[in-house]
């Protein structure tokens, strides 16, 4: 008996209690739908939620395809994100390295850290209508912060001898943003990236289900009006895949810079 | 008190493809009897002290305390840890005084014995002190005091010193001495450093690297009666001995003997 | 008065300024866009004293605030418990986690839609979004927390002879309290966040509903003194999370987070 957790389990043992786990999901669900326990209306069976799931694919529902809607509403966070990170990252390194800077931009951004992101909506509906400006300005809302956080924190906290021996041989400022911190941080702004995604994606759904014509949010609002729970519920389940291919590529990305050495 | 016995104890890591880190130990340590085990890095002597511990259990042959197999932890072989292992939010009275209240011991009791503890390892004042305000060399003094406040039979010191700078090091080795002579107990001590070993101990036994054997058991508690190392206060004057001196470059020798088959 | 401390105090004084003389005098931004400084306060006067969407200031901040705390305190409450018992626990873990790994991705605002199917544009869709969204990192942070603990000191408690119950709550509790309270950080933005997007999507009281009602309304000042709220009381809350962090743990040495 030592460390924690105190048993060891076996590969084929924990594979046996997750495939327990899933099973007594998945039964419990369809026990309760098909014993009317709850109504069909409100709980359709997990079979249900699958076909329907299938049949979005190819039958429009709201205007577009499920891969259409899923589509539109991926570019959108596309562009966000990338916003957020073009300018929390660089932003993030020259906090990180003039002081002064981050005396003046700290106090602002901590300022409006505290608004949630999707408390912008009203005014992004009011600055760009149903305008593709919308979202993206909610999606920078939510991808911003912690790009800039964890660019800032790798930036600052690089170890002092290394930017002790840059300048020792004599390295003008910008050559030490880009060739000691940004490398130096690269584990934490990739972290940063992962977590940005993350609150991006999350960000997205919530503005597209208060202003939109074509996306996932859109189209889970109409299902919900349609009382089409099984369509709701296809939804989020493409929701959830696309958030997870997101986080893996992301993840990928993460251990390929890792291999190189940087982090 | 008790003794402790390995008969002929193996200990595999990691099943079937796993790491033999003790290919064969057989040692007996008598009552009251400090001996110290030293050998080079990976040799398996912390494994050795787990065992007795009870937080590993061999994968052959068997470790007796007091002729009885050990099955578990218990406050009757007390442990004293490299990186003291204190709990940060207790304060230094209640580190100390955890295991006397698992035992059942009334308050009363408890707080005489964990103040006499407390005023056997010079921590007098710190008793309301969190660990982290403490710096190393008084952590591991409570940590000592955690484990001599439960009368063991038995103590167990995994290279105690080892995250010490040397001169609270030396320190603590006088400390020891101190104390293991006021109130002596079987005890099993683990550490790289053969000049502590020699130090402290009555016997030193060498392990080989790994997969590790006892190699040599040096008694050196004949030595000392003998040579009269007692009769010295000061670490550094028993450490110019000519018999210290022998005996430390004969361990020595051993180890290298068994670093350089590493290397290969 | 430290230098940043000054710096940060013209940096925000120099921004009001600005504000001020570009919606005023200078009216380089359409009133329409965005308020002025006065137009703010008069949108402030009107929903804290004479009331907006149904009800004063004060009463759209107890019931947002009402939820907040209510959803926050029974994911934590679930949440928590969920977390150690998995740590501590791989049997618990591998019966729990392929499950809990199949919901996690759905982000918690995509659960707003059922959630009103299920129970409505009241209080209990709420909670129950807020639920979702702030149950996982408090589980998630538990579990590493537990993970994470030295093991040197499970095997110093076991060694002592500790017996379970004490264990638990001496010993696995307050070495995981650090991780838990990151958790409980962490949950308490969830919980503001959703409760947000879920009063913006329906609802008839609270601080998301002034939003709502000031889009439709096209009123640019109220929108302000919503999201005004909304910062003050986010950072109000965490503020009282990490004091009341600083009580539990006196132990540790709060390291300045940015």
């Amino acid at each position: 008996m030592s460390g924690v957790p105190a048993q060891r389990l076996t590969r084929l043992d924990a594979m046996a209690y997750g495939t327990v786990g899933v099973i007594l999901f998945f039964g419990i669900w369809s026990l309760l739908s098909l014993s009317g326990a709850v109504p069909k209306q409100f709980l359709p069976t997990p079979y249900d939620v699958a076909s329907r799931f299938v049949q979005l694919l190819s039958t429009p529902f709201a205007g577009a395809t499920l891969q259409q809607h899923l589509a539109s509403s991926f570019m959108r966070f596309a562009y966000g994100f990338l916003l957020g990170a073009a300018v929390g990252i660089p932003l993030g390194l020259l906090m990180g390295w003039f002081r002064v800077l981050d005396e003046i931009v700290s106090p602002v951004f901590d300022a409006l850290r505290f608004i949630a992101p999707i408390a912008w909506v009203p005014f992004a509906a009011l600055w760009f209508g149903t305008g593709i400006g919308g979202p993206i300005l909610i999606i920078f809302a939510g991808a911003f912060p912690p790009c800039l956080i964890n660019t800032y924190r790798g930036a600052r906290f690089v170890s002092r001898p290394l930017i002790e021996a840059a300048q020792m041989l004599g390295t003008g400022n910008l050559r030490i943003i880009l060739e000691v911190l940004l490398p130096a941080s690269t584990a934490s702004i990739i972290a940063g990236l992962r977590i940005s995604a993350g609150l991006g994606w999350q960000s997205l759904i919530g503005a597209e289900l208060i202003v939109a014509s074509t996306g996932v949010g859109f189209m889970m609002v109409q299902a919900q009006l349609n009382m089409s729970t099984a369509t709701v519920m296809s939804v989020m389940v493409a929701i959830g895949l696309v958030g997870l291919l997101i986080d893996v590529a992301l993840r990928w990305i993460e251990a390929a810079v890792r291999q190189r050495g940087f982090a | 008190m008790a003794a402790i016995t390995f008969d002929a104890v193996q200990k595999t890591f990691g099943g079937n493809i796993g790491v033999v880190a003790l290919e064969r130990v057989d040692l007996a340590i008598a009552d009251k009897e400090f001996v110290a085990i030293v050998g080079p890095s990976g040799c398996g002597k912390t494994t050795c002290l787990r065992l007795v511990a009870g937080f590993e259990f061999p994968s052959a042959g068997s470790v007796n305390v007091d002729g009885r197999r050990v099955s578990g932890p218990g406050p009757d072989r007390a442990v004293v840890f490299q990186q003291f292992a204190l709990f940060p939010w207790k304060t230094v009275f209640a580190n100390i005084a955890l295991g006397l209240r698992n035992k059942g011991v009334g308050k009363d009791e408890r707080d005489k014995r964990v103040a006499q503890a407390i005023a056997l390892m010079n921590l007098q004042g710190y008793e309301s002190a969190f660990p982290h305000q403490l710096s190393g060399g008084m952590q591991q003094r409570v940590a000592i005091a955690r484990a001599y406040v439960l009368d063991p039979d038995v103590l167990l010191m995994d290279e105690p010193f080892g995250a010490l700078d040397a001169q609270t090091r030396t320190e603590m080795q006088e400390e020891l001495v101190r104390i293991a002579r006021l109130n002596p107990r079987t005890v099993l001590f683990i550490t790289h450093a053969v000049e502590e070993a020699v130090y402290l101990a009555d016997r030193v036994a060498i392990m080989t690297r790994r997969p590790g054997r006892i190699k040599e058991v040096i008694d050196i508690r004949s030595v000392r009666m003998a040579e009269k190392w007692d009769r010295h206060e000061l670490i550094e004057d028993v450490m110019d001995l000519e018999s210290f001196i022998h005996w430390r470059t004969h361990i020595w020798r051993s180890l290298r003997e068994e670093k350089s088959g590493q290397d290969r | 008065m430290s230098r940043r401390f000054v710096i940060g105090l013209t940096t925000i004084v120099a921004l009001a300024a600005l504000w001020y003389v570009a919606t005023i005098p200078l009216a380089l931004i359409s009133p329409g866009r965005f308020p002025s400084p006065v137009d703010v306060w008069i949108s402030f006067r009107q929903v804290a004293f004479a009331g907006y969407a149904n009800g004063l200031l004060y009463q759209h901040v107890l019931h947002s605030l009402k939820l907040v705390v209510f959803g926050f305190l029974v994911a934590a409450g679930t949440g928590v418990p969920l977390g150690l018992l998995m740590g501590w626990s791989r049997r618990a873990e591998a019966l729990i986690n392929p499950v809990f790994l199949l919901i996690r991705p759905i982000p918690p605002l995509a659960w707003i839609p059922l959630a009103i199917l299920w129970l409505g544009i009241g209080d209990a869709a709420k909670i129950m979004v807020i639920w979702f969204a702030a149950f996982v990192p408090s589980v998630i942070n538990s579990f590493t927390g537990v993970r994470t603990i030295e093991p040197s000191i499970i095997e110093a408690a076991h060694m002592l002879g500790t017996p379970r119950y004490r264990f638990i709550t001496e010993v696995l509790i307050p070495a995981s309290a650090p991780m838990i309270f990151t958790g409980l950080r962490l949950s308490l933005q969830a919980s503001w966040t959703t409760l947000v997007a879920a009063e913006l999507v329906g609802a008839l009281y609270g601080l998301g509903r002034i939003l709502n009602v000031a889009q439709q309304d096209i009123y640019p000042g109220m929108i302000f003194v919503g999201m005004a709220c909304v910062a003050v009381l986010g950072w109000a809350t965490t503020r009282l999370l990490a004091e009341f962090e600083t009580f539990s743990l006196p132990w540790i040495q709060m390291a300045r987070e940015y």
